[in-house]
Order: structure tokens, then sequence, then C-alpha cells
């Protein structure tokens, strides 16, 4: 090949290079950037090169870099000449026969085939593949890639890196050509200039503007660099460009070098790159070659080469002095600026150093002009920036979108969201330098001043979803054990600041840091920030900022109740379940006293853990199955089954007796301390049974006729026999517990008459106010609240509602009323305005409705209700909903649409939630949140009134049985420690001996579900659905668990 | 080329100073007090220490010892915010290594114990690192301890800037930096040292010392080898 | 009125901050006449020992102003001098390769060492600090009659280490 002297040998290898990349023959390219090969792209291109040669077939195979969608790696584009080019994704060398076959009658294999592309913007060039395949999706109408700009990333995965012909093909080296031939140097600077280009690599400093500097510094050498030292965890997208498309780092970067007057690049690239490094050394060689680089380029009187230096890896020699340090032979230790590198650069002389994406916007702005660029971004930050999009979405890869896009964007609509069943937290952009920015702030466009204000910043373009299972504090702690390990050790701030920020940090996650250490971190961070020599100190200290600044509840959660939500500090959790339980029942001890035979051992540990382990064994939402490892394997170990079995066995058999006097023995010694319990539901009976146990006169005050609260009055029969909460309560009853029902405080008894005559008083209210929704006819008869609806079923005063119910929500009691309604002999529809997977209620409850007949009418908001002319419901009026943007909790919210439907009907039953009474809560005299709820002490549980305590749904909203619970057990021993001034609680449940030594094996068998009546049988009366475990199947389940609490 | 004079303002006060000065000189010769340990007159300014910082109108902190001066500049040399920053820098130094100043031959004449008091710094609010770190004895008349070594590398600049030896370097990173001579040998066995003992003089603390000298005996010649430095117009 | 109480202690220390105390000259008479001198919260030394620790927490729970006095009980300063070193290779380097009669590390009737020593505030909530070694019996004198008046003393700039 000759050397490109003039236009006409230019316009001469750009039609020879279209002919390879749009050949009269079909192509065949393969992703084969390292995440490509990752997944086993090579093997699919041996074995396509293999069957090609094999058969003799006429088909041009390529290698080409990679498209971005690392999730669907490895991918291949196919192209048939008139066809549009379809991608394959998730392609094994096992598929190629598959694929060639087909391709061979002029078909795409349908299973691996995932979008099309009909016509390609290389930004330089326009090609087009062809129209037709309508039955797959254009590839702009995924999800991944919608909204996506590409600019940078405008030749990655559809030309081959290895071959200079086909990106002169695809209009590359036009820019510069037109640059050496047309324009002046300051011409292109000022170009540069207007499109309010900023550095790719984080700073965010105006390209234009560096330029102008070192055009305009006077020296016989003068250097360019690009700075490919890309470091940050979790960030990729600099690999990738290099991999995919070297020719379009170097057009710009010999752009540069003319405009500037440099007369030698250099290319700073991590050894850790290979294949970048393998890419770029080959297209430099093209590039001399071609006469693009060295002498008289493309003809002209331009001298300019390129030198590549591999770095050794250290992530402080991405910032510029130190990388210039380390260009020359020094350790990578980063000087004082000024002189800046445009003074004094490399080997004293002026220098300029962009980042690798920075120089990829050269040649299309050259081309395009500055109005083209500022028209794509926000007003402040134009173009694109090319985003790696990891962590805890659906959908991973490189993603390149106009800048000032909201988060949301990118987390919801490109990502995917999180993973089924969890909500994502928090988005860390710009790895160790960045912050976190919490899901409230989704709605952030992204752009360098709107992240820094929130103390974050660009960075070079990592961006990092985390969910609930992550830790902040932990995310702190890694990112500063990570800019611990590469500070240079130049600076006392960072050298030794971080040093003892990371202790404080270990101690954190460890469970003995103390609230001043959270103090002295705050300033010491603040310090870093500000003192520090260089960029990597300044910005260190930025991902414990920013995280104290917006999870601060978590740094109080590791520091004050030494409790790890996320399960991610080990120090702080017994065990995955364990943590996520809120009563924090030492799941694996049941689990292991089980497996062992030794029932009444079990009962009694699950029931010091649990004093209501029959109902929550029916009734509880389960969180520890979404943490349970052994869904890892299978399926989770069926914990609330087991300990529902457990209690079975006990309390309605003859083991009660035997069982409830050990557990009465168990009483500490009379403290002389009274506490009154005010609420007699799951959270005052839980508070009531350990403070009994702590050897307190404990009295509950309840103003219905029986115990049990939601428990009793508003779950059906069929999901918890009253039978069964009977027999619980009659143990905490042994226990000294003393009931006083009908007693409802603030009328029978007050709460002064309750100061005087208790050491202190604890406030389990609960929310048993329905809320009401302002909706036309709500006045109708047969219009009524979820909870008194269940109540009066629960009480045994059927209502008469007519034949068909429409219950409007899509939580419990939503599907408990449905439920009740069926076993009325009604027809029962559920009304609710988001997705099923929305729904709050338990999946298996909304599985069963189903299964029992009730019907559902998804994205549906009630409208108004039309009555009959004597007041009586006819019809719930609803309105169509659509979904609309995510909201905070990362559901999309629904938006009311104008298309309205009539649902004729007798009865609509209202669940729409529950709050406090707020007539009580008011004339309490407690300080109140807006919702009515009580103000409570996170850590203490106490309310503003000395010696009263407040828990459960009075202090959290309507939650659930378990929640509530964890609430009651945590002010028992809130306000024992306040009582008897020292701590307790921790011993009361101790004292088994079982195994701690890891199972050996364990059982293999699925997981085991508890039988159930069939739907005819159950909706003709009020038996009990699920059966429960049998012996065999609960011992054999408990062998199921891996054990996590074991440990070392 | 006579440097053009300029005037400047420091702590509000009219200053003049020649172009090309340091904001710490032209503080200094105005008779205001920056704090510094890795500055020595004559060698050329690092910005390691970060004790020199001052604050721009902006409320940007920058080392005084590495900005130069310019027309119509103005800085603020303390404040709160600056006074705490320092305190906190001279409490990390003091945690880092292992400083036991009563069995010291520098007690009482350190820099960095006296900026300790002269900055209030009473106690340390960081957990004390004890690190393990070896003792030189090696070199026939100098010791070399690393305990009580702060990395400002005023040793490793006098060394290589007024005698030209560049015995000591920096090696390692982080937490984990240390001065070594030559390749890492002990002193003793490094053959371009010259034996001047320029490093000993112009160590602040007491890492670097005279053998034969007992507590609180070792006295400093520092500003001889700033004079030294000078004549040779190392930091020019 | 009855008189304050102060007290003092010494942990692992070398007793030179209390000659300091006593270094006050008449000055000690004037504190004679304004506390009853009991135990503590004056503390010399570093923790260094199970006792020093129990001690130390004692001190704390029924003392309101606790003083950290001598740079033992500020830095941990010479007694820290041990902490590179485990504790169990300290006591056989010193009790057995060391020993001239009876090679044995003793066991009864002592505590037993903690595997650092360190300062007071590692393990309490200290009010002041007085360091120094020792510290100046003056700047004692300065806290000690701030102290007992009932003033927040204005801590003098005092020699670190």
């Amino acid at each position: 090949m000759s050397r490109i002297e003039d236009i006409g040998i230019f316009n001469a290898m750009r039609e020879a290079g279209l002919a390879k990349v749009l050949p009269a023959m079909p192509r065949i390219a393969v992703g084969m950037g390292t995440c490509g090969r990752g997944n086993g792209a090579e093997g699919v291109y041996q074995a396509l090169a293999h069957a090609i040669d094999r058969d003799g077939l006429d088909i041009q195979l390529a290698a080409v870099g990679c498209f971005g969608a690392c999730s669907e790696e490895p991918l291949v584009n196919v192209w048939l000449p008139g066809q549009p080019m379809v991608i394959l994704r998730r392609v094994q060398a096992s598929d190629v026969e598959r694929i060639l076959t087909d391709l061979s009658r002029g078909r795409i294999t349908p299973d691996l085939a995932w979008c099309k592309i009909e016509e390609w913007d290389h930004i330089t060039a326009h090609l087009r593949y062809g129209v037709g395949f309508p039955e797959l999706p254009l590839w702009s109408e995924l999800p991944f890639f919608s909204g996506q700009k590409k600019i940078v990333l405008r030749n990655c995965g559809l030309i081959a890196p290895d071959d200079i012909d086909e990106y002169i093909a695809v209009g590359g080296y036009q820019a510069l050509y037109k640059v050496l031939i047309d324009s002046k140097p300051e011409s292109v600077i000022e170009q540069i200039k207007a499109s309010k280009l900023r550095g790719r690599g984080g700073a965010g400093y105006a390209t234009g503007i560096k330029w102008e500097f070192l055009a305009k510094a006077k020296d016989d050498r003068k250097y360019i660099i690009c700075n490919a030292d890309e470091g940050d965890p979790g960030a990729y997208m600099n690999r990738n460009e290099i991999e995919s498309d070297p020719h379009g780092l170097l057009e710009g970067m010999i752009i540069g070098g003319y405009v500037t007057g440099a007369s030698q690049g250099i290319v700073y690239v991590r050894h850790e790159y290979p294949l970048a490094v393998h890419k770029l050394t080959r297209a430099l060689e093209q590039a001399r070659e071609y006469g693009i680089l060295g002498a008289n380029i493309l003809g002209r009187p331009f001298h300019f080469d390129i030198d590549m230096v591999e770095g050794a890896g250290a992530f402080v020699c991405g910032e510029e002095t130190a990388l210039i340090a380390s260009l020359e032979g020094f350790s990578g230790r980063p000087r004082p600026r000024p002189p800046y590198p445009a003074q004094k650069g490399l080997a004293g002389k002026p220098t300029n150093i962009n980042n690798v994406e920075t120089w990829y916007n050269i040649a299309p702005i050259v081309l395009k002009g500055p109005a083209w660029f500022t028209e794509i971004g926000s007003t402040k930050s134009a173009g694109t920036k090319v985003f790696s999009l990891v962590g805890k979405v659906q959908n991973t890869g490189l993603v390149e979108m106009p800048l000032g896009t909201p988060l949301t964007k990118f987390v919801y609509d490109i990502g995917g969201g999180a993973a089924q069943g969890r909500t994502v937290k928090a988005v860390q952009t710009g790895g160790p330098s960045g912050g976190c920015i919490p899901h409230e702030m989704f709605d952030t466009p992204v752009d360098y001043e709107t992240l820094g204000q929130l103390g974050s910043i660009m960075g070079s373009g990592g961006m990092v979803v985390m969910d609930e299972d992550n830790c902040m504090v932990d995310i702190a702690r890694y990112f500063i054990e990570f800019t611990h390990s590469e500070s240079c050790g130049k600076c006392v701030p960072c050298r030794v600041g971080l040093d003892q920020a990371l202790e404080i940090l270990n101690g954190f996650t460890k469970g003995t840091g103390t609230v001043a250490q959270l103090t002295l971190l705050n300033e010491l961070g603040r310090m870093i920030r500000d003192t520090s020599l260089c960029g990597l100190g300044q910005t260190a200290p930025n991902p414990v900022l920013t995280t104290m600044r917006h999870f601060r509840h978590e740094f109080d959660d590791h520091i004050i109740a030494r409790r790890c939500r996320a399960g991610v500090c080990h120090s702080l959790a017994l065990s995955p379940c364990e943590n996520s339980c809120p009563l924090h029942m030492n799941i694996p001890r049941f689990l292991d006293l089980l497996k062992e035979g030794r029932v009444d051992d079990a009962f009694e540990a699950v029931f010091l853990d649990n004093p209501l382990p029959a109902s929550t064994g029916r009734v509880c939402q389960h969180p520890c199955d979404d943490r349970c490892r052994r869904q890892t394997v299978d399926a989770p170990v069926n914990m609330r089954e087991v300990h529902r079995f457990i209690a079975d066995a006990v309390l309605l058999t003859d083991r009660f007796e035997p069982l409830a006097a050990r557990i009465a023995a168990r009483k500490k010694a009379p403290t002389g301390k009274s506490v009154a319990v005010v609420g007699a539901g799951p959270t005052g009976l839980t508070a009531a049974f350990y403070l009994a146990l702590l050897g307190h006169e404990v009295t509950v005050f309840e103003n219905k006729a029986e115990a049990g609260g939601m428990l009793r009055y508003a779950i059906p029969e069929y999901r918890l026999p009253k039978r069964v909460l009977a027999q619980e309560v009659e143990l905490i009853r042994r226990l000294g517990v003393k009931f006083q029902f009908g007693a409802g405080v603030g009328s029978a008894v007050t709460l002064n008459e309750l100061d005087e005559g208790f050491d202190a008083v604890f406030l389990a209210i609960g929310t048993w106010k329905e809320s009401w929704v302002y909706l036309p006819g709500t006045e109708l008869k047969g219009v009524l609240p979820a909870l008194p609806f269940l109540e009066s079923v629960a009480t045994g005063t059927n209502p008469a509602l007519g034949r068909r119910m429409t219950v409007i929500g899509g939580g419990n009691a939503a599907v408990d009323s449905a439920r009740t309604a069926v076993r009325m002999g009604m027809e029962a529809t559920i009304v609710y305005r988001r997705e099923r997977k929305d729904m709050p209620a338990i999946k298996e409850e909304v599985d069963a409705a189903e299964q029992e007949g009730v019907k559902f009418l998804f994205l549906a908001a009630p409208h108004r209700i039309v009555g009959d002319a004597r007041g009586n419901v006819k019809a719930l009026e609803i309105a169509k909903t659509r979904l609309g943007q995510y909201d905070a909790s990362g559901r999309r919210k629904p938006v009311v649409t104008a298309e309205i439907v009539r649902l004729d009907c007798d009865a609509v039953v209202l669940a729409v939630g529950e709050t406090v009474d707020l007539d009580f809560a008011r004339a309490s005299g407690l300080t109140l949140h807006e919702a009515g709820t009580f103000v409570v002490d996170r850590f203490t549980m106490e309310t503003s009134r000395p010696n009263f305590f407040a828990g459960g749904d009075a202090i959290s909203g309507a939650s659930n049985v378990s929640n509530a619970m964890g609430f009651g057990k945590k002010a028992a021993r809130k306000i024992d420690e306040r009582l008897m001034g020292v701590k307790r609680f921790a011993g009361i449940s101790g004292g088994f001996e079982y195994s701690m030594e890891p199972p050996e094996t364990t059982s293999t068998s699925p997981r085991h579900r508890s039988a159930e009546l069939t739907s005819a049988v159950r909706v003709k009366g009020e038996d009990e659905v699920m059966v429960g475990l049998t012996e065999a199947d609960a011992a054999d389940e408990a062998c199921r668990c891996l054990r996590c609490d074991i440990r070392g | 080329m006579p440097q053009k004079k300029i005037s400047i303002r420091i702590d509000g006060v009219l200053v003049a100073t020649l172009e090309g000065t340091t904001i710490l000189e032209a503080a200094r010769d105005a008779g205001r007090r920056v704090p510094s340990l890795c500055h020595m007159d004559g060698l050329k300014d690092v910005g390691a220490c970060r004790l020199c910082i001052v604050a721009l109108p902006n409320g940007r902190l920058v080392p005084a010892c590495t900005t130069p001066v310019q027309e119509g500049l103005a800085v603020i040399t303390n404040s709160p915010e600056i006074a705490a920053y320092r305190r906190m820098i001279v409490e990390l130094l003091l945690v880092e290594r292992n400083h036991v100043c009563s069995v010291c031959v520098s007690n009482g004449h350190c820099e960095l114990q006296s900026l300790a008091s002269s900055l209030g710094v009473n106690s340390v609010r960081f957990r004390y690192h004890y690190p393990i770190l070896p003792l030189d004895l090696s070199q026939e008349r100098f010791v070399l301890d690393h305990n009580r070594c702060i990395l400002c590398s005023r040793c490793i600049r006098v060394c290589a800037e007024v005698e030209g030896a560049h015995v000591w370097d920096m090696m390692g990173r982080g937490i984990h930096s240390r001065v070594i001579g030559e390749l890492d040998k002990p002193w003793g066995e490094a053959a371009s040292c010259t034996n001047c003992g320029k490093c000993v003089q112009a160590c602040p603390t007491g890492a670097m010392a005279e053998k034969g000298w007992a507590v609180e005996e070792m006295v400093k010649r520092t500003a001889q080898v700033a004079g030294a430095a000078f004549r040779k117009g190392v930091s020019l | 009125m009855s008189k304050l109480k102060l007290a003092t202690v010494w942990l692992d220390g070398c007793s030179g901050c209390h000659m300091s105390l006593l270094d006050l000259d008449e000055g000690i008479l004037t504190v004679a006449q304004q506390a009853d001198l009991v135990y503590s919260p004056l503390v010399e030394g570093a923790v260094s020992s199970q006792e020093d620790l129990s001690k130390l927490q004692t001190i704390r729970a029924r003392t309101r102003l606790l003083v950290s006095l001598g740079d033992c009980a500020v830095t941990a300063n010479v007694p820290a001098m041990r902490n590179t070193i485990p504790v169990q290779k300290l006591l056989q380097f010193i009790y057995v390769a060391g020993a001239d009669v009876h090679p044995a590390v003793p066991t009864q009737g002592v505590p037993a060492l903690l595997p650092q020593a360190r300062p007071l505030h590692d393990y309490v909530k200290v009010d002041y600090y007085l360091p120094g070694c020792p510290p100046r019996p003056d700047a004692i004198l300065a806290l000690l009659s701030a102290l007992l008046e009932g003033r927040a003393p204005k801590m003098p700039a005092v020699k670190f280490g």
C-alpha cells in the first residue's frame, strides 16, 4: 500500500475500504473486545473461520471491537448485502453451524437475533446497510440503546480496529485532511473553543483554552499527551475505545499536534490493557505506512509522530504531573502546579494532556462544526459522555449519552432497574474520586456542575449502581482503601490522612466506632480535600463525605446500634437471615436444633427470639428469603415454615404445658419496676413478653376485647386461625403479663394516670384509622374501608354486601378483603393503579387469590363510584393509567389517562392504607410527625415525654407484623436499659448448646413447601389454606441451611 | 534580568515584593509567621507537608511555598479553618511514626515538636500507629532513625541539590514510603555518600543525627546548610 | 460548702509528673486549702495493663473532670516504645532470656499486660490534657487553680513531648 499524497489516492482508498465494510458477499463480524473475549468470542471467531474455510464459503469474516452491551456478549454482527445488519447476542461457538446454515438460506437465526441496524451514522460518514427483517427491532428501539448518541463510540463494534482501510471507509482521517489542507491552526482552536468541549478525564477543563495555551507557548519542542491511564474501579470506557477504534484516537491527536504546533505525541496507556496496547501498536504502524504519521503527513509539510508508553499501573499516574514524572523515568509522584504543563511539562517543555475520550471528539467537531456539537448535551456541558454502567442493574455496559441526561434514564430505562424484588439505593459516579448520589436525587442531570454540587464528580465516567445489599459505610471504606493504597505518599494529608480515615472506617464496619470519630472523620475528610497536593488527595474523601452527607443513618446504624442493614459488615451480623429479620431471630440456631431432633429446645429458642412464632410463621413477609445464600444454589431455605412447624408442634399439642413452664422459669427475679404497654397488637405483645421475662411488672391496656391487634382483627381465619394466636397469647400471659381489655387509653385511663402509676409507658397503638381517598361516591351505601370489613368478619358479624365486590388497593389488606369476599360467596375484583409486580402484598397471597377466582385489574385508578337511586353502590368507574417516570421507590408512577372503564359492582372496599388515630395522637401532647406518627429517638425509642416510649406502626406508619414486633423487641431492650441502668437483654435468650461445626453435607432437596387446600375446597369455608410442613419435610428443610453463621 | 517589583496584600497589609518570589518568602519577609516543615531555605520546594497553606480571597487554599506571587494577589495566612487544618496535619505526623520526644536527641530542638506546641496541639485525636521501623546505625558518624522521619525529603534534596551526591531517595508509596540510601543500602555501605552531614543538618527532627549525642543534645545547623545552598544558587 | 475533691493516680509512668506536682512549692498549700486530696482525677501514665484499664474506668465513672497529666497519659510516650513488640516476646526477652535467676514470666499477683500501651483517651473521655515530660509545675498550678475555682482553664502553650 502506498502513502496518501493527494486527494486522489485518499478517495481511492476510501472506495477500497468501503468494499471491505460493505462487501459484495455476506459479512460476519465478531465483537472481539476484552469483554467479548472474556465471554468466549475467540472461540466463536475460530469456529467461524474454521467452518468458512472448511466449506469454502463466500463470507467475509471480521474481528471488530465492542458495541457496548457487556451483559449480552459475545455479540456477532451478521450482514447480507441489501439487508439490515443484524446483531446476534450471547453467541457461543456451538451456535456457529446454525448461524451459517441459516445464513446460507438468507435467514438470521431467530433465537440469537437481538436487533438490527438499517443505517448508521458514523458522524464522519453515513452507511446504509439495507431495509428488511420487519420482525426485528431496530437497535435504537431497545431500552439499553434508547437515547444513546454515539459520537465517541461512533465506530466501536462496527469496523475492524486492525484495519486502517475500514476506518478510512467510514470517513476516517477526513477531518485531518481538511485541517491540513484548508484550515489555519488558530481557526481550528477557535472551533474547539466554540464547541465548548470539556476534558473528559474528569476535571472538565475547556479543551480549546488548554490548546490555546500550548499553541501560544514558544519553544522548540512541544508535546501532546493522551492520558489512557484509566484506573478507576468499574471504569473501562477508554480501554474499549482504544481496542475498538484506535485510529479515532490517533486522528484527534494528530489534529491536536498540528494546531498546537507540537511535534511529538505520546499515548500513556496502562500496561494492564494488553489488547489496547496491541491494537494501538498496530494502528501506529499502519498510520506511518500510509503517511498519516511521521514526516510530511498526507503530503503536507507537517511532521508529527506518536509514541506509546505503557504505564506500570499506578492510579496516581493518571494525574497529569505524576504522569509526566513517570514519562521522565521518575517514580509517579505529582508535582506542584504552577508551573502548569502548558508552561513546563514533559522534560520542561510545554505540554498538553487530554483524556482518551476528549481526543475522540475532535474529528467530529472539525467535520460537523461547533454548532452541531453544542446542540447536543446541556448548556454548560456540550456533547456526550461515555459511561460504564455497572453494578446492580439488569443491563450493564458502555453507554454514550448526551450530557445533562438525568440519572433515572441511566438507572431505570437503560439499566432496566434493579433485579426483581430489589430497589436501587444509590449511584456512585466518578469512581474513587466521586461520590454517591442517593435515589431521591436521581432526577439530577448528569453534567459537570450538577454532580459537583452534590459532592460527586463526573470523573472518567464510571457509574456504579447500588441496591439495598450494598452497605454505604463499606462502600466508603472500600474507596478509601483503594485511594489509600494508591496514594503516592508525598503530601501528609493524603498519605497519613487517608490512612487514619481508613482506620476509622474499618472500626465502623467492625462495630468499634464512636460518634466522636464520625465528627473527626468529617473534619479529616474536609482537610484532605482542601489541602492535598494533587487531584488524588483532593478528591479521595468524596466517597466518604458524600456517603456521610446522604447516608448518615447508615453510619449511625453502624456506630450506635452496631448494625449493618445490608449485611455486608460481617462483624455486625450473625448471618444474612438473622440480619434481615426485624426480630433478629437466630435462625441458624433453631434450624440446627430441629436438625438434631431437639424440638423442645428448638421451640424454646424460637419463642425466646419471637414470642409469636406460629402467627409470624404464617403471615410474615419473610425478608429472610431474599437474603438466604442457599438461593445461589437453588432456592432459599423456607425458614418461615420451619419455625411455624416448630411452634405448631408445641403450641397445639400436650407439649405446651411443660414448655410454657420452662419458658416461665427463665423469668428473671422481680425488679420492682412496672411498665404499662398500650395496645395488645404484635408490638405491644412482644414488648410485654420481653419486659416480663426481664422481671418487670407488665400491664397491657387494650381497648378491644381480645389480644392480637391486626393479627386478631384484620387477618382472616383462613390465613391465621384464631386458636393459634390465642395459644401464643396464653404463653405470654403465663409470664405474668396482665391484660386490661376494653381499656382504651385516653378514655378509660389517661396518659397522666399511666405516668403516675408506672415507671415506664410504651405506646404501641398501631394504625387503626383507615386512609380515605377523595373519590366521588364514597358516601354511598356499600362503600367501606378494608379494616372495618375484615374486623366485622373476624368478629363474626358478616355484613351483607351483595354479589360483586371491588377492592381498591394492592396491599395485603386488599388481597385479604378480596379472598374473604370470595369465601362469602361474592365475586371479587382487585383494582390496582400499578402493575402486578409492584403490588406490596405478599406474592404467594396474590397467587392464591388468583387461584380462588379473584380478578385483577391493573393500571387502573378509581375515578368515581356510581350509585343507584336508593344510594347504594352500582358501579365503580376507573381511569386506565399508563406508566410514567420512575419515582423515588424505583417504580414507575402511574399516570391517569382519559380512558374510563365502568365496573358494575355492589360493594367497594377501600384498601388504600391505614394511619395513626390522629385524635389520640394529638391529644397525647407528644411530638408528632406530619403523618401523625410519634417522633421517637431512633436508637432509644423514647418519645418527647420522659418515661414514654413508642413503637410499631405508631412510629413507622402502617407496616407489617414482623417489623412491628421488631420495634416491640427493641423497645423492651431500651426500656429495660433505662429502668435498670445496665444492659441485660443480650443474655436472656442464650443457653443452648448446638453444633457450630460447618455441616459436611447439606440436604440436596429443593425447597419444601407447605401443602395447601385446593382452591375449590378452601373457598367453601374458613379452613386454613396452608397446612404447614410435615415433620419429615421440616427436618429436611433444616438440613438445607448452609450455616453462614459459622465463620473462621 | 532584574525582577519586577509588585505589590500584594498579606492579611490585608500591602506588601512590596519581587515577581517570582513565593508567597512564603514574601510573607516571611513581611514578618508574617507561616509554619512549614518541608520547606528549607535554599532548597527547591516540593509542597509536601501542606502546613504553609494560605487562603486566597475565593477561599481556596494554596501552599505558600510553591505558589508564586502575582500583582494584586491577596492572601490570608491564618484563620480558624487554616489553624485547625494545620493542627490536624501535625497530629497526623505525630501518629504516623514513633515520636517519643523524651528520649530523642532532638528534644527541644525539633521543628515538629515546636510546631506542635505553637499550633496548640496538646493531645492527638487519632490512633497512634506504632509501626515497626528500622534504625540504621551502619554509618560511622551518623544515625538514621526512621521512627522519627516525617518524609519531608529535605535530606534527599539537600544531598542532590547542594552536595550533588544524591545518596537519598524515596521508596515505596503511600503510608509505606521510606527514605533510602542508594538502592536501599545501609547508610554505611552507600558508596556515594561523602560523609558531609548536610542531610543531618537539614533534617527537621531527630530522624538523622550525629552519633555521640544524648537526649536533647543534637542541635541542627540548618542555617549554615541553607547558606551553602544560597551560595550555590540552588533554588533559583 | 464541702471542699472539692482532688485525686491523682499513677498508671504506667515514672512518677515524674507527680514529682512535678509536688514541685508546685508553696502553690501546693493553696491547692490543699481548696480541695481534699482523695484519689484521682489527675492521671499520670499510659494504660498498659488490665489493672491500669480498670482503674481508669473506675476513675472515669467517679469523676467529673479528668485530666490527662503528662506525656505518658497524653501520648503513651515511653511505655509505648514496647508497642511494636508482641507482649509474649517482650516478657520472654525480659524475664527469661534476660534473667540471671529464676527465669520465668511472672503470672501470679501481677496484672496482665495489654497488647499495647495506649493513651488514656483511647479508652475514656478526657476533659483536659496537660502534656510535658514532665509538665511544668506552673502549668499544673495554673490548670488546677482554674479548675478548683470553677473556671474553664486557658491552656498554656506547653512543650509537646
